[in-house]
């Protein structure tokens, strides 16, 4: 045969198999942009309903409260839909349709969580036959209802001879402790802090003096230009003075959807104690878990589940532990132990503190989206991804939203995937990052810039929230006003652009080595951390500490 | 005569077997490896950028691992980031000039030197804030097999030109420890 027939023979066979070959990685390249696009989009609608409830956290003088936060956490689900729906409407996908493929959504929340996600409406027999007779009747028993189910706080209980307590951790050192120990009920709460020392009526952290502040002053919409007025934050409600209300009588207000509601309880004028009380009260908590209930010697061994067993120790995506419960190795309530206080994210309680945490997720979560096969109308068999551990590190540490999307196809295979969006600028939590420190010059700056150190003219330091803007929507005019409560802008290498912000791991050790700022900023952190909603509180008794 | 016909047919008929039993496949071979790079190197892209958007940092690891991704399917590449920095001041100006304005937002660009420079100041890191926009792309800087073979046969493929691109790019939404 001729070497051209053998070229031709030779062709004849490649040609095909060539073909066939670029068919296939085409449908590959494909499935994976695919892939990739519903990842964006999923993260890009995540996004979207965070920012939902940022917005409607930091204009509202109520969203700490269980049912404003329960609105603000629809309406960021409603978000969620109607701009996944959007993002997906090209391929032929609407929200209502998606709603199908997304088994849960989270929202991890200061001291627990809320799953959304749809379950049967299950009602007593004399609702459901009330309901029935209804022709209105907006719901019937038994039916699929998507919506919150109830809040999950992040509590484990411990057992140990003596001891019987549930514990609620929170994602800053906030714990509540409820049950019985050594015979002694106990029903308690506060911040968990080392190196807090007093003497007399003085009170020192990590060697620095925490005095009360001066009075707080924060810029107030009025009516023509914005006016600065004396506030207080109690319990995660800011009160205005107004001196001028009722000629000149004054009076204290707050701000209600929109509104100035005047003639609040008389609060005093003058310094501002909070930070004071902040370390003082839980120099005082710890005296009590350690002296009076005697839980010093709880590890993390005395952990149950909800059937009184000791919790497995929590494994990665690959099998290997991360944090070991059984061998007891963490003490909980670990003071000073080898020179690392509790509230750093080194120490034993930390530690534990996110195990926690992740279990009490984990486990609600997966059941969430197991019982989701029950609901879905697909043949998808839904289950719970294995979260990424840097995905597990920013759950833990940050207000969140974990979204799932699930059952998809995507040409060769069917799309599983989740996206975690974190942000912590809302009412919920004061972090140690939240707190920024504002100068004579008219800017704010992050508490760790470079070249904050050894500055003379610091001033404060501020809830970062405090620097947003807000609006005030006039029902009379029904125009809506905005202003910044506090006016500094931001620094332009540490906040703009973050060029000249130090790294650091430990913001405690930091501080250290700078006591001059170091007290700013521990009294900025007191302040906000004890003036934030705390739901153990009660909340006359507490208001009237301050009257 | 004949015999020098014959010589000729059979030269060309080396020539054209060659180039359909060798070449063709390789060319077909080597685009398909350059398909297959440019889906590796959008995915390395994309999740990098992914990842310094809802993590609000760009960290000397993160970068260095991206690098090493890119690097292993075997081509040099050209990487350029971007960080469009928001300025609020403008706009918190305006606002506090007039209560019912919004004021415009102003965004300013550093590109991938200065960024590399404020990492290595900032002990390998670079914290970025919500509403930041980061975008990168990437480029092959060397010729690939397949970018050679076409510019043997038919010199398509100039210098500038690249066969291996990927892009991405979006806001920064994490605020937070970043952690």
């Amino acid at each position: 045969m001729k070497i051209q027939y053998l070229a031709v023979v030779f062709v004849i066979i490649m040609l095909p198999i060539s073909l066939i070959f670029s068919a296939y990685t085409g449908a590959q390249v494909d499935t994976l942009k695919l892939q990739i696009s519903y990842d964006i989009k999923l993260d890009n609608a995540t996004y979207d309903a965070i920012k939902a409830f940022q917005l409607n956290t930091i204009n509202s003088s109520t969203s700490d409260l269980t049912n404003s936060k329960i609105r603000d956490i629809e309406a960021a689900a409603n978000s969620f839909f109607t701009s996944i729906g959007t993002a997906f409407n090209m391929s032929g996908y609407n929200s209502e349709v998606l709603k199908e493929y997304v088994p849960a959504l989270v929202f991890t929340m200061y001291d627990g969580f809320y799953i959304y996600s749809p379950f049967e409406n299950t009602l007593d027999d004399e609702t459901a036959q009330n309901l029935s007779q209804n022709p209105n009747a907006e719901y019937t028993a038994g039916e699929k209802v998507t919506g919150l189910k109830p809040y999950i706080f992040y509590s484990c209980r411990y057992v140990k001879s003596g001891i019987d307590v549930v514990i609620t951790y929170s994602l800053d050192n906030y714990i509540t402790i409820q049950g019985t120990a050594n015979g002694k009920a106990i029903n308690d709460a506060g911040y968990l802090i080392d190196d807090v020392s007093t003497s007399g009526s003085n009170v020192y952290y990590r060697g620095v003096r925490i005095e009360p502040e001066a009075q707080l002053y924060e810029y107030v919409e009025d009516q023509e230009e914005d006016k600065q007025y004396p506030y207080i934050k109690i319990n995660g409600a800011k009160y205005y003075w107004d001196q001028e209300y009722d000629s000149g009588n004054g009076s204290w207000f707050y701000f209600m959807n929109g509104e100035r509601m005047y003639g609040q309880d008389n609060f005093q004028l003058g310094n501002n104690d909070m930070a004071y009380r902040y370390y003082r009260e839980a120099a005082e908590f710890k005296d009590r878990i350690l002296n009076e209930y005697g839980l010093g010697s709880l590890t993390s061994a005395d952990a149950r589940d909800e059937n009184g067993q000791p919790i497995a120790n929590l494994t990665d995506a690959d099998g290997n532990v991360v944090y070991n419960f059984v061998g007891g190795n963490y003490n909980i309530f670990d003071f000073n132990n080898g020179g690392v206080s509790i509230e750093e994210p080194t120490s034993d309680f930390n530690q534990h503190r996110l195990a926690v945490i992740r279990y009490v997720i984990e486990r609600n979560l997966s059941i969430a989206l197991a019982n989701y096969n029950n609901y879905g109308s697909g043949s998808y068999e839904f289950s719970m991804p294995k979260l990424a551990e840097e995905d597990w590190e920013r759950i833990l540490n940050n207000v969140s939203l974990i979204s799932f999307l699930q059952g998809l196809s995507i040409g060769g295979k069917v799309y599983n995937g989740y996206s975690v969006i974190n942000n912590n600028k809302n009412e919920e939590v004061v972090t140690e990052d939240s707190i920024y420190i504002t100068t004579n010059d008219g800017y704010f700056h992050r508490a760790t810039e470079r070249d904050l150190i050894g500055r003379s003219d610091i001033k404060m330091g501020v809830f970062n929230i405090d620097f947003e803007r807000k609006g005030v929507t006039n029902n009379t005019q029904g125009q809506t006003h905005y202003y910044y409560p506090k006016r500094e802008l931001g620094c332009y290498t540490c906040y703009v652009s973050q060029t000249s912000v130090q790294a650091i791991d430990n913001i405690y050790e930091y501080m250290d080595s700078n006591s001059q700022l170091a007290k700013i900023y521990y009294t900025a952190l007191g302040r906000e951390r004890y003036s934030m909603y705390k739901t153990f509180r009660n909340q006359e008794e507490h208001k009237s500490l301050f009257m | 005569m004949s015999s020098l016909g014959d010589t000729f047919i059979t030269i060309f008929g080396i020539v054209l077997a060659a180039i359909l039993m060798f070449a063709f496949p390789l060319m077909s071979m080597s685009d398909r490896t350059d398909d297959i790079v440019t889906m590796t190197a959008q995915t390395a892209t994309t999740e990098y950028v992914d990842d310094v958007r809802t993590r609000g940092k760009i960290t000397m690891d993160n970068y260095s691992a991206f690098e090493q991704r890119l690097a292993s399917t075997g081509n040099a590449y050209d990487i350029e980031m971007e960080v469009k920095v928001l300025d609020e001041n403008p706009g918190k100006k305006t606002t506090q000039a007039n209560y019912t304005k919004i004021g415009e937002n102003v965004y300013y660009s550093m590109y991938t030197s200065q960024i590399l420079d404020a990492m290595n100041a900032n002990g390998g890191v670079l914290t970025l804030k919500e509403g930041d926009m980061f975008s990168t792309s990437v480029k092959n800087t060397n010729t690939t097999l397949s970018q050679q073979l076409k510019n043997f046969f038919y010199t398509v493929a100039g210098n500038d030109t690249y066969a291996i691109a990927a892009q991405h790019g979006g806001y920064v939404t994490a605020n937070g420890s970043g952690k």
